[in-house]
């Protein structure tokens, strides 16, 4: 089975984040990069996959050189190889293009399934999955909390507002994975070691067939338009029990219509 | 070696994590002594592979030894090996030192020992199981009129008595005493000399054995995630096959080997003491307002941080040295593992006492972790060779050049 997990370096979530001022992307040397937290997940599963149906893994990242880190790191958990998708003209691409650069990047790759987290910490917007199965033109599982490969069937759980939906696909296919799925591994000092040694192939655009007017922040279908601070926390209301404080509370969520 | 390398800080990072994830929630239990320490050990082990990693070099060293090649000293070192050791040891101590004394106390030293001066049969029966925290092993040799005068003053006896040996005595202070499956076990063989003059012997008990008692843990100021109990041997009676050869130089050389591992290791747990004091003592120094100005602002309180940051940097060089001399292959003097020791556990002591000082009233409370730290640093003066003892052993070392 030749399984392709997606993995996105983000800012630290306990690191202050911010734009830049000058063209509104992301301030990534601002911050420490890390692991997509979902991505941790979406990797862990792809090597549950391998370690029931054999096969490889593939950890395929598109970003900036500091990237590797976040590489050796799914290598360090047992992923066997790497594609890196690293090139100036891709700097401040949107979703859209995101997907198209994936895409091509996993032309060359090949696949029997693209696994990738649900969301990113950064942008949020949760569109990858659909937008790659789109592109690709292969069954999208988004949402998943479980995942069963029978054979070329794939079934799974996807979680929703009232429960969860069982669905059924053939592969190939892309799926997108929640925390529920499982308990990501830490890396073993053996796979540490080990990481440095596994092959990691730097593509850029040329490399990866990808039509440079199509991407980057200057050719991108979406702009930053504007960026505010998130407003300061505002002091929390104090309310004194006198007796009555289960009453209050439950006025307080019936006012903010949570019960 | 002058930092840590990128698979080091890899290391750091997920063993870090896993203890945030795993061993911080369970402090107040590991503290109280409600929470024993070797299951989360094990889990430990298990999480990283290094049970695996201690199979594998066990039976490769074994293969070794059977085919007849000579060991190469030093042979859990090698490249990585040094750094892997130490990490996990220096990450532990910033929350929980005695989890490295009762994970030390089984794999350094009783398994230590077994490695060293016993049979490929007695390796393969006691050393494995404690390599990969399997089970739990203690080390005897502190008795309660024999402490630093180990050998000299040391009461437990062992009578021949046909095949086997009668063990009479008791032990106290013995890290993981309480919860040990497998005790390495030091006594004198009883043959009529004067005691100073007799031989020492090492024997490998079992849990469980006739006449021995293992007492519940002793109360204690600090180190509360170790236990330390007491043992009781009245007639134990072991067979031939639980004796470990003396080897050259016999039991007490032997026990001065482990002395070398034990002390070098102590400076790696002084560091995590030392960095987990100095990182809350400057957060601390930068939030904490009086007068109108953060607390960092007063020279005396940066006169602190000041000393903090030379005691760090100190007592990380004498890691990275150490690590250096193992990749080496340079086996360490008595003497050097002694001086490093000695300031190492002074530096820890020191840096945590001041810690508390830093955070005032709140130093002296346990929500704010350094008294803890502080009253756990303590112990690294007093077991493996009291300062004082170490002090001897350096000055013995220049005065006998
Ligand atoms: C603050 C901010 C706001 C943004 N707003 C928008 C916007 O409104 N519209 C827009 O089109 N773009 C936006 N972007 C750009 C967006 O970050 C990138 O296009 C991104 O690569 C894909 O979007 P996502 O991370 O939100 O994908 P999501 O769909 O949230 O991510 C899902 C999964 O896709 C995979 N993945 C995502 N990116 C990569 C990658 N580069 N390499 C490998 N795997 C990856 C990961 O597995 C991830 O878990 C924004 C970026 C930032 C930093
Ligand atoms: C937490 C903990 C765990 C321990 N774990 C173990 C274990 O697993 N196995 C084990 O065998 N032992 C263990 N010990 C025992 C430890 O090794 C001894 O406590 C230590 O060696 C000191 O011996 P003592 O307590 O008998 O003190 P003593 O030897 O009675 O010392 C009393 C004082 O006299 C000083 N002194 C002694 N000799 C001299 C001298 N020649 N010159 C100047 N001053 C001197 C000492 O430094 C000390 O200040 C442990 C101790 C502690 C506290």
């Amino acid at each position: 089975m030749n399984i392709v997990v997606l993995v996105k370096q983000v800012p630290d979530t306990e690191s202050p984040r911010k734009l830049k001022s000058d063209d509104s992307t992301l301030d990534r040397a601002a911050a420490d990069g890390v692991i997509n937290e979902l991505d941790e997940y979406a990797i862990e599963e792809a090597l549950k996959i391998k370690e029931a149906h054999g096969g490889e893994v593939t950890v395929l990242t598109m970003g900036p050189a500091k990237a590797t880190d976040s590489i050796r790191k799914a290598l360090a958990m047992g992923a066997d190889k790497a594609v890196h998708l690293v090139d100036d003209g891709l700097a401040g691409s949107d979703a859209l293009q995101t997907s198209y650069a994936i895409q091509q990047a996993l032309g060359r790759t090949g696949f029997d399934i693209v696994i990738l987290g649900s969301e990113s910490t950064d942008a949020r917007t949760g569109v990858l999955a659909a937008m790659l199965s789109e592109r690709l033109g292969v069954p999208q599982i988004t949402l998943a909390n479980k995942v069963e490969i029978d054979g070329s069937a794939i079934k799974a759980q996807r979680v929703t507002d009232y429960g969860y939906d069982r669905v059924e696909a053939t592969l190939p296919a892309v799926v997108s994975v929640v925390e529920k799925i499982n308990e990501p591994r830490y890396p073993s000092f053996k796979g540490i070691m080990a990481a440095k040694k596994k092959p990691v192939e730097t593509l850029g655009l040329g490399d990866a067939g990808i039509d440079a007017a199509q991407v980057g922040l200057a050719n991108a279908a979406t702009e930053v338009v504007d960026f505010a601070d998130a407003p300061a926390r505002a002091q929390g209301q104090i309310v004194t029990d006198e007796g009555d404080g289960g009453a209050k509370i439950a006025e307080f969520l019936a006012s903010k219509k949570f019960v | 070696m002058i930092e840590w390398s990128d698979e080091d800080l890899m290391i750091r990072d997920a063993v870090r994590g896993w203890i945030d994830a795993e061993v911080r929630p369970n402090l107040d239990a590991l503290e109280s002594g409600e929470l024993p320490p070797y299951d989360l050990l094990r889990s430990l082990y298990k999480t990283f592979g290094m049970d695996e990693m201690a199979r594998s070099s066990f039976h490769a060293a074994l293969a070794k030894e059977k085919s007849g090649e000579k060991g190469e000293k030093g042979e859990r070192s090698g490249g990585g090996g040094a750094a892997m050791t130490m990490l996990p040891v220096i990450e532990l101590c910033k929350v929980a030192p005695g989890l490295v004394s009762a994970m030390g106390v089984g794999l350094g030293l009783a398994a230590g020992t077994i490695m060293k001066r016993g049979t490929p049969e007695q390796k393969e029966r006691w050393a494995l199981p404690l390599l990969t925290m399997e089970k739990v092993g203690a080390w005897a040799i502190t008795e309660p009129n024999s402490g630093s005068d180990a050998f000299g003053g040391m009461q437990a006896t062992a009578r021949k008595d046909g095949d086997e040996y009668v063990i009479n005595g008791g032990k106290t202070f013995i890290t993981n005493g309480p919860y040990a499956d497998t005790i390495v076990f030091y006594c004198k063989l009883d043959d009529g000399r004067d005691p100073r003059d007799r031989e020492i012997l090492t024997f490998v008990l079992d849990r469980g054995m006739d006449g021995l008692e293992q007492t519940r843990p002793l109360r204690k100021m600090g180190l509360h995630s170790s236990p330390t109990g007491e043992l009781f041997l009245s007639d134990v009676r072991a067979g031939a096959d639980r004796l470990l050869a003396s080897g050259e130089g016999g039991g007490k050389e032997s026990a001065r080997q482990n002395f070398v591992t034990e002390r070098a290791g102590v400076a790696a747990m002084a560091l995590g003491v030392i960095e987990e004091c100095l990182k809350l003592s400057v957060e601390y120094a930068k939030t904490r307002e009086l007068w109108g100005q953060r607390i960092g602002d007063f020279q005396l309180i940066q006169l602190k941080l000041a000393k903090m940051e030379v005691a760090r940097l100190n007592v990380q060089n004498l890691v990275f040295r150490h690590i250096e001399m193992q990749r080496a292959g340079r086996p360490m003097t008595l003497a050097e593992a002694s001086a490093m020791k000695l300031y190492a556990a002074q530096a820890a002591s020191e840096v945590a006492q001041e810690a508390v000082q830093l955070f005032g009233g709140n130093g002296y409370m346990s929500e704010y972790r350094v008294e803890q730290l502080a009253r756990d640093a303590k112990s690294f003066q007093i077991y493996a060779g009291t300062d004082e003892i170490q002090i001897t052993h350096i000055a013995r070392d220049l005065l006998s050049r």
